[in-house]
């Protein structure tokens, strides 16, 4: 309410001191022609505690996957946050400070970022990380115009990036808003019906500047095969890979394979859900990239003692030095859920990430054998590793079948004839190292007494 | 010094975790793939995680830490009852893909802070999904863009941009496809008519421009503004980087604009967090509304069947999609928790935003004046003068140091480290690019007449320094002045573990 405004009952006694009267006197200078006259047709002010009654009521018809036995993933998994990094979050230097444009006062929260920058770094095997941009699906359209930037030159398929067929639309969406801009033309790689990358389908992007897959696949397929897709595409284009991150605790680190560039949603690490947003994106490269990445960069140095001191660098890409030629125009980020994510890792260590890791795909696993036994549904890419995600092709519309799910109390899963149009018996299912076993039993129970009634109602 | 790869111990373990559901002796992943050696990950005990980011915390600037004038990003204090509500149950732990009957509390939170922003501004329809100001910039400029595709109007492949704007509104544009237009302004840094007359034209898409402009100074001519570029058959796009300064007292609407992004993180209140997150939701008129990143959230009164979850539950929240939406600037619905916090931070205020701003107003306007006065009195009047000469500023205001730097050789980054000594985080330098030397101070409704009053005389104290003190400072600060130009010659942009070794 206003009576929290430190100068409320003292605006006679500030204006006196200026020579003005009245606070119109200080709005004198907005033409009577588009002022805005009256009240603000809104809502009076409340206090504290009404707000908080008012948010505990309306927020209070929202059902959280915590409430129900969920198996929604589609990228964005049910993950636990260690408590330490909740608490810590909150520190009011952190969180109530901004861009660190005067690193004298800022030390900390440099410091930081360059060690944000050095886990993602180690994580992924490439050189370079950033401080972060805004989430999976704009690492990945920022690659995309980064890729572009550095091969155009001596691409002889100009101006063209090939990303995967599976690819869910939305983040089609965004990487096209990204890219038309710059003329970018978005050619697709085709998969082969097990669900990996058609490596022969690759071999078209060669010459091009980029190809954009991810690993795990949208259909959680951990693929093998792109550890061959450098040799194929060669030197001249970009091999940009996004990662679930916690899955590289046991899966090789895709600089390692040839990636060039290696993006990905990074909530897994140290960011709840939160209906999907905040969440920070991760973006690496190697140095080959450097100067043409997006995004802010934190640097090591010294001050004029000669002692270690920390700054952003490299600005000369970004648009508050470069304007209309900046490498993005990305200002605000995610700072501090990348924070988060350094705590996480920072707890986590080596050993705890492989076992996270290991946790994840046990989960998955689980599932996998459980609900392989149930003679009524299929399993359409069950001979290949799975990481978080598996397809089951169901004997009716996976829409009614995430109804009868809903009325048993289940979250059951993504209809994916929302990503891919023919298929509406495709359901994407998700196991995290959240998931328990008895929540795996159970998802088994009813899609074996679903399918088995569906098949029943159609041959009756 | 305490740097984070530094710990080591054998037993560091941060957390335990339980153990998987299911042997993990034969996970199947193919041979290719199997990662033989794991990150150079530090390991921590959780106190020593708990002391390194407490000691991290130490060494940080926030505006909890004392006064944060940094001009044009709105450093108003983050009240913790939003953070209370960003944390209940139903707002971290909800996926974006959940059906609509699961997630009618955020969509009636969604619903009410787009009514709410569309009124501030005078806009018919808003979409939440930009993420930062920046890319609310980029999206209002794609819907313009298909908005003349739609027309057929092709020819429109330029965007005007005053000299004086944001950096990141030529990138926006620019990132869009558009050429850039920049005009200058004139010599008292107002909007320059017939230089905008001078370039528009049947090839103009849209004019970029925030009033109060980054001066701190309402344009006086900006309807004349919208009229010269609607006339040319362009668009007007609002920076809502400024709009704490006008709550209430007009709107982009009734300028004449056609498009506005808002920083929640700026106007209201969600931490900047060092850097982020923001979010940047945009607001525009009808014309444009079915362009927009969808889906948005709409309301119809209850039907039976709804499957409602609270008992007094008025209406049933859904998502709509625009009809010729541009697609997705981000994958989901933007950044939500952001929008919670905004959310209770609207709610304190609710009509009284006009107060608000009016006290961010009133105390720009008595910091300006304190410290001309002060300055007067301690007889350095004469080392620096007003970004822009008029009666009144807005939210924020300009100092140009020039005068100082020819006389003392004492630039405005001096001051600025001078600033850090006093206790203080130094206001925005060298920004808008056209006042030479330039301070720009926006000391937001937060703060009382006190720190106005001490901060007035501490500036002025700083500018009787001498210079050398000046040239040397800071001095109190964790560390000195930190060496940019040698950070970019000699990169290093992760912890060196072989120098570690050596």
């Amino acid at each position: 309410m206003v009576d929290q405004l430190p100068n409320l009952g003292r605006e006679s006694e500030m204006l006196a001191a200026m020579g003005f009267s009245s606070m119109d006197d200080l709005f004198a200078d907005i033409p009577e022609a588009v002022r805005m006259n009256g009240e603000l047709p809104l809502r009076g002010p409340q206090s504290e505690e009404e707000i908080i009654a008012d948010a505990r009521h309306i927020l209070g018809a929202n059902v959280a996957l915590g409430d129900r036995v969920s198996f929604l993933g589609a990228g964005l998994n049910r993950n636990y946050i260690p408590a330490s990094v909740f608490q810590l979050i909150t520190r009011g230097e952190f969180l109530t400070s901004y861009t660190p444009y005067q690193p004298e006062v800022s030390q900390g929260m440099l410091q930081a970022m360059w060690e944000f920058q050095t886990l993602i770094s180690e994580l992924v095997g490439l050189e370079v990380a950033n401080l972060s941009v805004y989430d999976g699906s704009t690492s990945a359209a920022e690659a995309i115009t980064c890729a572009v930037r550095v091969h155009n030159r001596k691409a002889t398929q100009k101006d063209t990036v090939y990303i995967s067929e599976l690819i869910p639309p939305a983040r089609v969406s965004v990487i096209q808003n990204y890219t038309q801009g710059g003329g970018i033309t978005i050619k697709t790689l085709r998969h082969n019906s097990d669900g990996t990358l058609n490596l022969e389908s690759l071999s078209e992007a060669s010459g091009s500047c980029g190809i954009y897959v991810e690993q795990p696949n949208p259909l959680g397929i951990l693929d093998g095969g792109l550890t061959r897709v450098k040799e194929i595409i060669g030197e001249q284009t970009a091999f940009i890979v996004g990662v679930a991150p916690v899955s590289l605790g046991l899966v090789e680190a895709p600089g390692n394979y040839g990636a060039d560039i290696v993006v990905g949603e990074g909530q897994a690490l140290g960011s709840p859900i939160t209906y999907g947003g905040p969440l920070y994106g991760i973006f690496a490269c190697t140095k080959a990239y450097l100067r043409q990445m997006p995004g802010r960069i934190v640097g090591r140095s010294i001050d004029v003692d000669g002692k270690e001191a920390f700054c952003l660098t490299l600005s000369t890409r970004e648009q508050h030095i470069r304007r209309h030629r900046a490498t993005s125009n990305i200002c605000t980020n995610e700072t501090l859920i990348a924070l988060m994510g350094a705590m996480h890792m920072a707890l986590l260590g080596p050993e705890g990430l492989a076992k996270l890791s290991r946790r994840n795909m046990a989960a998955c696993q689980l599932a996998k054998q459980k609900l392989s036994e149930i003679t009524t549904i299929s399993l359409p890419h069950a001979m290949n590793c799975h990481y978080n995600e598996f397809v089951i092709e169901l004997p009716g519309s996976a829409a009614d079948c995430i109804e009868y799910l809903d009325t048993q109390g289940l979250i059951g899963g993504y209809d994916l004839s929302n990503w891919y149009n023919q298929r509406t018996n495709w359901l994407l299912v998700s196991f995290s190292d959240q998931t328990q076993a008895a929540e795996i039993e159970l998802l088994t129970a009813h899609l074996a007494v679903w399918s088995t009634n569906m098949i029943q109602g159609v041959n009756a | 010094m305490s740097h984070l790869f530094e710990h080591n111990g054998a037993n560091g373990k941060g957390y335990s975790q339980p153990d998987p559901i299911f042997p993990t002796d034969n996970l199947q992943i193919p041979s290719t793939l199997v990662r033989d050696e794991l990150p150079k990950w530090p390991r921590l005990s959780e106190p020593e995680m708990v002391r390194h980011y407490t000691w991290l915390s130490n060494r940080n600037f926030g505006i909890d830490t004392g006064f944060y004038p940094l001009g044009s990003c709105t450093m108003k204090h983050n009240p913790r009852v939003n953070e209370v509500i960003a944390q209940l149950p139903g707002i971290a732990d909800l996926h974006p893909l959940q059906p609509e009957h699961q997630i009618q509390g955020t969509l009636a939170i969604f619903h009410e802070m787009q009514e709410m922003l569309g009124i501030c501004a005078g806009m018919d329809d808003v979409t939440l999904q930009p993420v930062a100001g920046a890319q609310g910039e980029f999206t209002a400029i794609r819907c313009f863009q298909e908005y003349f595709r739609s027309r057929g109007e092709t020819n429109r492949t330029k965007v005007i941009v005053p000299d004086s704007a944001h950096g990141t509104n030529p990138a926006s544009a620019s990132m869009a496809g558009f050429e850039i237009i920049e005009i200058p302004s004139q010599e008292n840094g107002r909007l320059d008519l017939d230089a905008l007359r001078a370039v528009v034209g049947d090839d103009t898409a849209a004019m970029m421009i925030t009033n109060p402009s980054t001066l701190g100074v309402f344009e006086p001519e900006i309807a004349e503004a919208a009229e010269i570029v609607h006339a040319a058959g362009g668009q007007m796009y609002y920076d809502g980087a400024n709009f704490n300064a006008i709550l209430g007292r007009t709107s982009p609407g009734i300028m004449g604009f056609d498009a506005v992004h808002y920083n929640l993180h700026k106007t209201f209140s969600q931490p900047h967090g060092g850097g982020g997150p923001g979010s940047g939701p945009i607001g525009v008129k009808a014309h444009l509304a079915e362009y927009l990143p969808g889906p948005i959230v709409k309301r119809r009164p209850i039907l039976s069947g709804d499957r409602l979850t609270s008992v007094n539950q008025e209406w049933w929240y859904h998502w709509q999609e625009p009809e010729k939406s541009i697609g997705k600037v981000q994958q989901w619905h933007g950044n939500s928790g952001a929008v919670i916090r905004s959310w209770a931070f609207y709610r304190r205020y609710g009509k009284d935003l006009k107060t608000m701003s009016e006290h961010a107003v009133l105390n720009a306007n008595y910091l300006r004046h304190r410290i001309l006065k002060e300055a007067e009195e301690k007889g350095v009047s004469h080392l620096f003068c007003d970004g822009a000469p008029v009666d009144v500023v807005k939210h924020e205001f300009t100092l140009s140091l020039a005068p100082m730097k020819e006389q003392l050789g004492v630039s405005a980054m001096d001051v600025a480290k001078g600033l850090l000594d006093k206790g203080y985080m130094s206001p925005t330098v060298y920004f808008p690019l056209i006042v030479p030397e330039c301070m720009m101070v926006e000391p937001t409704e937060t703060e009382s007449k006190e720190v106005l009053d001490e901060f007035a005389t501490n500036f002025v104290e700083v500018l009787q320094e001498d210079a050398e003190v000046l040239h040397a400072a800071p001095i109190t600060t964790d560390v000195r002045r930190v060496d940019e130009v040698y950070a970019a010659r000699n990169l290093v942009l992760s912890y060196p573990f072989d120098e570690d070794n050596s």
